[in-house]
């Protein structure tokens, strides 16, 4: 974009019916105000922007600001960071128009649903001791490699670490199984997610009803007891229904990530 | 912007009560790698954006796992040193040959880049205050909404 054009930042879309409005400041060095653009029963939330580029730092932040109070309030389905159109015309007829009957569907079924997500970290240290305890197979092989010097037990040193990849494997699949045996009941819809990080346990986001988030909280907080410190649980949201919102489907002039 | 909220403190097993919202690096890979994208035909390009994005997302998918390691590093340190003999390699490349400085060197970026750090402190308990009152607000609402 050039130098002092105006454009429009997108955030999300969310029904037209909805008035909820929205108190952060957009993105941009000017922080103006949100706004929406309506157009055949669902709106864009968009911010104006007439600077010449954005700041990945800050500007990540105010998009997010944006969309998390969206969600605290209503349902939003969020629109990539970083996506910014011509002008209302052009959201309205490259983006609106084009996709709002799916866009309204979509919003119907996710209406009055916020995503809550749960990762799981393993404690590193925790989790090695428990698999020499376990398996003896780790523990005797750990004791081979140790009598060994270091070149000469090369093939011992793969095997054994095979054995504990493959325990480390069996924890995460039981874990994940735990904690959606107590957690989907309580959800409408339950996704995994792939882990971010290799002392990942599981990475999972779940659908809620508002009206359910109180409670799916409760189990949360008993599960992260009965997990103890094997695993650090982090629990975040709500969020918008990014994991939910997101299908697969290509849309006239827009796919979804 | 709210940090850690959500996050149990390692050491004293304490957890809240509600989900922590926010917290930028917590949900920054679902922000960058989600959400409905518009056909490139039709959006502005901005300058740079793109490689911002990507570069966000590179440092701050490391963070954590540097994190973790400095800290199981860090909790080794106080043992028998034989103790650390059946630990993976990555640990290993961790505290060998200056690694653990490099960890702080790309920490220190990611603070910069996102601008996490020093006033991070102050913008937490004002966002907090500010969350909470939205919070019940939200949640007055969302209890009319289904009544309705």
């Amino acid at each position: 974009m050039t130098d002092g054009r105006r454009a429009i930042y997108v955030y999300g879309v969310v029904l037209a019916s909805d008035r909820t409005l929205i108190q952060a400041k957009g993105v941009g060095r000017e922080e103006t105000g949100v706004r929406r653009i309506p157009q055949n029963g669902i709106a864009a939330l968009v911010s104006d922007l007439s600077t010449d580029a954005l700041m990945a730092a800050r500007d990540l932040r105010a998009h997010w600001s944006v969309l998390e109070e969206a969600a605290a309030r209503t349902t939003v389905l969020p629109v990539r960071f970083g996506t910014v159109m011509e002008s209302d015309e052009a959201v309205v007829d490259d983006f609106l128009a084009p996709n709002a009957e799916r866009l309204a569907a979509v919003l119907a079924e996710l209406d009055g649903k916020v995503q809550l997500s749960i990762k799981g970290f393993y404690d590193e240290e925790l989790l090695l001791r428990q698999l020499l305890e376990e398996t003896p197979e780790i523990a005797r092989m750990r004791e081979r490699v140790r009598a060994l010097p270091e070149a000469a037990s090369y093939y011992e040193r793969i095997r054994l670490g095979e054995l504990v990849a493959a325990e480390i494997d069996r924890h995460r699949a039981s874990d994940a199984d735990l904690v959606l045996g107590r957690l989907e009941p309580l959800a409408v819809a339950a996704k995994a997610e792939p882990p971010t990080t290799k002392d990942a346990a599981l990475n999972t986001a779940f659908l809620v009803r508002r009206d359910r988030v109180d409670a799916f909280s409760d189990a949360v907080k008993r599960l992260a007891g009965e997990l103890g410190d094997r695993v650090q649980i982090r629990y975040v949201g709500p969020l918008p229904p990014y994991s939910f919102a997101d299908d697969g489907a290509t849309l006239a002039s827009g796919t979804w990530a | 912007m709210t940090v850690a909220s959500a996050t149990s403190p390692r050491a004293g097993g304490g957890y809240l009560q509600r989900p922590g919202g926010g917290s930028l690096a917590e949900v920054v890979d679902i922000i960058l790698d989600k959400g409905l994208v518009i056909d490139a035909y039709v959006r502005v390009s901005l300058i740079g954006i793109e490689i911002l994005t990507i570069d966000a997302r590179i440092v701050i998918a490391s963070v954590d796992t540097y994190l973790r390691f400095a800290e199981a590093v860090n909790r080794l340190d106080l043992q028998a040193a034989d103790d650390s003999q059946g630990l993976p390699e990555l640990m290993e490349s961790v505290t060998s040959g200056g690694a653990k400085s490099k960890t702080q060197g790309a920490i220190e970026g990611v603070k910069e880049k996102l601008g996490i750090g020093e006033d991070d402190d102050e913008d937490r308990e004002k966002e907090q205050a500010s969350r909470s009152r939205r919070r019940s607000s939200s949640r007055s609402r969302s209890r009319k909404d289904d009544d309705e």
